[in-house]
């Protein structure tokens, strides 16, 4: 089976909301979500494959992504994913939940 | 848009396009592996690490697939077709079963949905007019024991006036018509409607215009006599002529304007009835002269009054405004005081009760059976799924290993549980298909046997067509019946344990204590609910024959009324009589005509007339009266015990005549001889001269025993015109004397209707038409229960059979006898049936006093009944039994150890 990557393991929730991060840029493909959350993150953040595809399937199941087929830079059909409104609503939520979040767990931390 | 919408939407997408994705899924991932490919390459990455990199990262390929198609998945769907198919599979590998099982339940079903089409179409279906939730039927309470409904025409015209209680009241009739076409006068069904009958029910004629109280006058309007005529009626008689409106049709020898067409869908607020004709009310004088029902007064109870509420007033509200205008219109209209003192001890008022379903006197004639016949079938379809769930039992009980297997192999018992209630299903669903498209015909020959011939509710139809309601009722019993047949079979086939049954499998050598029971016990419930209904059947059959059996007092076999509408030809008096006598003498010279006499009253045709008459100086009685012509009594085969019959020359001239039937005799003059005495009319003051004595017969109805009667000659009737029956005895079938009749009638009466010929046997059917229908339709429906009760002790205990031929094969091979192993096979369900009988029979003895009101001069525990029905069940289950037990001692004992 898929061996538990060593670093940068993603939980589900935090995975979402950072390919939706990685789509309010513009429209992408599935490898260009992964290579950009792997970049920004200063290689930090390792977005596994098998984790990645369902969640942008799962994502566009709900209607929060709309998926497209379109070239690629290269020149080959790609499947782009685009953020809807409802997608944009989402990030926007997500975004202020995992700051306060962070730093609530920042403030445990920094506790003497 | 809704999140979970939207999602659903999508999954069904899916379904549709599932090759399509499954494609798209593996290029999306395909072009990810190029890419990563090309980076790593780029990176200096050898090709060889390369590939295995991308693997590594990717895995396999197909679980890929597996893992997103999923996420996509119309889950509950996709199973659910698959059940579908895996069942279908199933039902088609066991032909014998499913044509059983769907043969069960469309007997169930299809019996149910026509009882209720039937009783939606009498008792629950509202008129087919805007807002017919506002109508209300009116009735008089008089303290008396049965509300009365039909109202006279001074209390309808008093309430009419009254413009404050209702937004319109009206008052309706159904009469036949004699219109004259072509050909003669013809009867019609029509009805008398009041002048705001059209305006309450609110819809808009299809041509022209409708009745108006304009129209309601004694003479009709300034313009003249109209008429409303239905679309039927314009497409038949007028052949859809547009310029109907204006034309003018003889109605009773009269002239009358068609002012109006009414669509199809307009039946008037008798839901029974299909008139073709509406005239005012104020036309009865000429459409039933000589009869008039408006002089009459309040002595004429003819009737029916609907109203419209007003809108925003309740039922309560126009009921206590009722209460107060009740004796004002006592007073006011009725002329007679003692009949106003009586009305008022008895706290007469008028009463307004829900209408939306119009006012049907059929209504009250059938509810009764019509609810007994529910019950019954009710009781066949519960029936047909105990049948089917212990048979599913049975077969569930035979698939042990496999839907442990499968439980074992990761199947949630939810998932098991689907698959067997899918099964289910797609019996239920093809028997209920079944079912309703049978019921659809069966409802419509089941009006036509209720309303046959009966000469009290002529040219009644009832719409018996599958609406919305009888549809919703189908599924409604479906569903149950899935229920019923596929949870309890499949709450115990996916119970228990799992490695128990895996190990044992067929042979499952120590089944639980409980579910050993359950066969048996759905077995029993339905041997005795069988019994219940063979009796019931018994009783209403055994007391159907016993009151035709009771005698008439007269002989019906061969014996034929024609009835001839004289009241609106020219002849009257002494020359109708020789008219009568003249169609009388030619009758007698058709081949096979016995002897010929005249009738005013059929006998057992629900009419009647009724006169009070006393001994001189004593205290006067009510007799059954008649009148009748010469040669009656030979006719009619009634003993003739003193004097004679009357003779053509008893008229007017020669002292009026009467002749008396024994309980008459006996009770006007007890213990001495009537013949020669006087007999008085207590109100009119005549005295009659009796004739002659002859014997009891029955007059009005079946069911009670004669009353005594007594006849006058038809010479010496009050009447002008009457319209008499002739009543013929003849010899062989009555097709050729039809076609002689109506060349006489045509010859002698031309100017009457086609005269009607019905047998008086139809009469007497007629007159128990209901006890008649309810005996013929429970005796199908036990013959039926009983063949469901036989095919499922068969199909249950052939399966139990087939599932010990092994035990069965070692037993034999140790030496039983294959009288043993039969005896054995046999004892099985020699006891279910014992037991259920046992129950059956004492629920049925509990049950049948519901029947008592049903049965005539039979006692709800005839023994007689009770055996034989006991004695039929028994056959039956012997039956079924003995050839599984045959079976089971034919097994070659070799072959059954081997089988495996």
């Amino acid at each position: 089976m898929e061996d538990k990557s060593e670093t940068g393991e993603l939980i589900q929730g935090t995975l979402e909301m950072l390919i939706l991060k990685a789509l309010i840029r513009g429209p992408m493909h599935g490898y260009g979500v992964a290579e950009w959350i792997q970049q920004t993150s200063q290689q930090v953040l390792k977005v596994e494959e098998g984790a990645l595809y369902p969640a942008l399937h799962r994502l566009e199941l709900r209607g929060v992504l709309k998926a497209e087929w379109g070239t690629s830079e290269n020149n080959r059909r790609a499947k782009f994913y685009r953020l809807t409104a409802e997608g944009k609503k989402r990030l926007n939520a997500e975004s202020q939940r995992w700051m306060r979040l962070s730093a609530a767990v920042a403030f445990v931390m920094q506790a003497s | 848009m809704i999140p979970g919408l939207h999602e659903w939407m999508k999954r069904l997408r899916a379904l549709f396009y599932k090759q399509r994705m499954d494609r798209e899924m593996a290029e999306e991932l395909e072009f990810h592996q190029a890419l990563l490919r090309e980076k790593l390459l780029r990176q200096g990455v050898p090709q060889l690490e390369v590939d295995l990199a991308t693997r590594r990262a990717f895995g396999n390929a197909s679980r890929w697939q597996e893992r997103l198609r999923e996420l996509w998945q119309f889950k509950t769907l996709e199973n659910f077709c698959r059940d579908l198919g895996f069942s279908a599979r199933l039902l088609s590998k066991s032909p014998g079963f499913t044509a059983v099982a769907i043969l069960t339940l469309a007997i169930g079903v299809g019996a149910n949905t026509a009882v209720f089409s039937l009783v939606n179409a009498l008792l629950l279906r509202p008129l087919p007019v805007p807002h017919a939730e506002q109508l209300v039927v009116l009735r008089m309470d008089e303290n008396g024991p049965q509300p009365n409904y039909a109202f006279c025409t001074p209390f309808f015209r008093g309430l009419e006036q009254r413009r404050d209680i209702f937004e319109d009241v009206f008052a309706f009739n159904g009469d036949t018509f004699q219109v004259q076409g072509r050909s003669g006068n013809e009867n019609i069904p029509a009805m008398l409607v009041s002048g705001q009958f059209f305006q309450a029910l609110e819809t808009p004629p299809l041509l022209g215009r409708y009745l108006t109280p304009q129209d309601d006058q004694p003479g009709g309007s300034p313009a003249g006599l109209a008429i409303v005529i239905s679309e039927d009626f314009w497409n038949n008689w007028f052949n859809r002529a547009p310029d109907v409106v204006g034309r003018k049709m003889v109605i009773a020898n009269t002239p009358f304007t068609v002012v109006g067409v009414m669509p199809k869908r307009f039946i008037g607020a008798d839901p029974t009835q299909r008139p073709m004709i509406f005239a005012p009310l104020s036309a009865d004088p000429i459409t039933d002269a000589p009869r008039d029902h408006i002089s009459a007064g309040i002595h004429a109870w003819w009737i029916t009054v609907v109203a419209r509420l007003q809108p925003g007033v309740t039922l309560d509200q126009t009921n206590a405004r009722l209460l107060t205008i009740s004796r004002p219109i006592l007073h006011q209209t009725a002329s007679d005081a003692s009949y106003i003192a009586d009305e008022e001890k008895a706290h007469f008022h008028f009463v307004a009760e829900p209408g939306s379903r119009g006012y049907t006197y059929v209504r009250s004639l059938f509810r009764k059976p019509l609810v007994a016949m529910f019950a019954m079938c009710g009781g066949i379809l519960l029936l047909g799924c105990l049948n089917l769930a212990s048979l599913l039992t049975a077969r569930g009980a035979a698939r042990e290993r496999e839907l442990a297997t499968r439980l074992a192999m990761g199947a949630t018992r939810r998932r098991l549980m689907q698959q067997l209630l899918t099964e289910s299903l797609l019996i239920v669903f093809l028997g209920t298909v079944c079912g309703v498209v049978a019921a659809s015909m069966v409802s419509h020959s089941l009006a036509a046997l209720l309303l046959r011939g009966n000469s009290f509710i002529q040219n009644n139809q009832v719409d018996t067509s599958v609406d919305l309601r009888v549809f919703s009722f189908a599924a409604i019993i479906a569903i149950v019946s899935t229920m019923l047949i596929g949870l309890v079979p499949a709450l115990q086939a996916t119970s228990g344990n799992l490695s128990d049954h895996i190990k044992h499998g067929q042979h499952a050598s120590q089944p639980h204590e409980l579910r050993k029971l359950l066969a048996p016990v759905l077995l029993a419930s339905e041997v005795a609910l069988t019994m219940m209904l063979v009796v019931g059947a018994g009783l209403l059959a055994t007391s159907v024959v016993r009151l035709f059996k009771s005698g008439v007092g007269f002989d019906p076999k061969g014996l034929i009324n024609i009835a001839f509408s004289m009241d609106k030809q020219q002849l009257e008096g002494d020359a109708l009589m020789r008219r009568y006598q003249q169609l009388g003498e030619e009758l007698s010279h058709q081949p096979g005509v016995r002897s010929v006499s005249f009738q005013f009253i059929v006998p057992l045709s629900h009419r009647h007339w009724t006169g009070l008459y006393s001994a001189p100086g004593e205290s006067p009685h009510t007799l059954n009266m008649n009148s009748v012509a010469p040669n009656y009594f030979e006719t009619m085969r009634v003993p003739l015990y003193l004097g004679r019959e009357f003779g053509w020359n008893d008229t007017r001239a020669s002292g009026l005549k009467m002749i008396l039937n024994q309980s008459a005799a006996k009770l006007l003059f007890p213990g001495r001889d009537a013949l020669g005495q006087l007999v008085m009319n207590a109100r009119e003051k005549t005295s009659y001269q009796v004739v002659a004595v002859v014997g009891d017969t029955k007059y009005q109805d079946l069911r009670e025993p004669a009353t005594p009667g007594a006849y006058v000659p038809i010479m010496q009737d009050p009447q002008e015109k009457p319209s008499l029956s002739a009543v013929v005895r003849i010899d062989g079938p009555q097709a050729p004397l039809a076609g002689a009749v109506h060349e006489l009638s045509s010859r002698m009466a031309p100017a009457i209707p086609a005269p009607v010929l019905t047998t008086m046997d139809d009469v007497l059917d007629a007159s128990v038409s209901a006890e008649r229908m309810m005996a013929l339709l429970s005796v199908f429906f036990a013959g039926c229960s009983l063949l469901v009760t036989g095919i499922g002790l068969y199909g249950t205990l052939a399966y139990a059979t087939a599932r010990r031929t092994n035990e069965i094969g070692i037993r034999m091979a140790l030496g039983a006898r294959r009288a043993a192993v039969m005896a054995m096979v046999f004892r099985e369900n020699a006891a279910i049936a014992a037991v259920g009988s046992l129950a059956g029979l004492i629920a049925a003895i509990l049950a049948s006093r519901t029947l008592a009101s049903f049965l005539y001069d039979t006692s709800p525990r005839d023994p007689w009944v009770l055996v034989t029905s006991l004695a039929a069940l028994a056959a039956i289950a012997v039956t079924a039994t003995l050839l599984p037990a045959l079976r089971a001692a034919r097994i070659e004992p070799m072959a059954a150890i081997r089988y495996e």
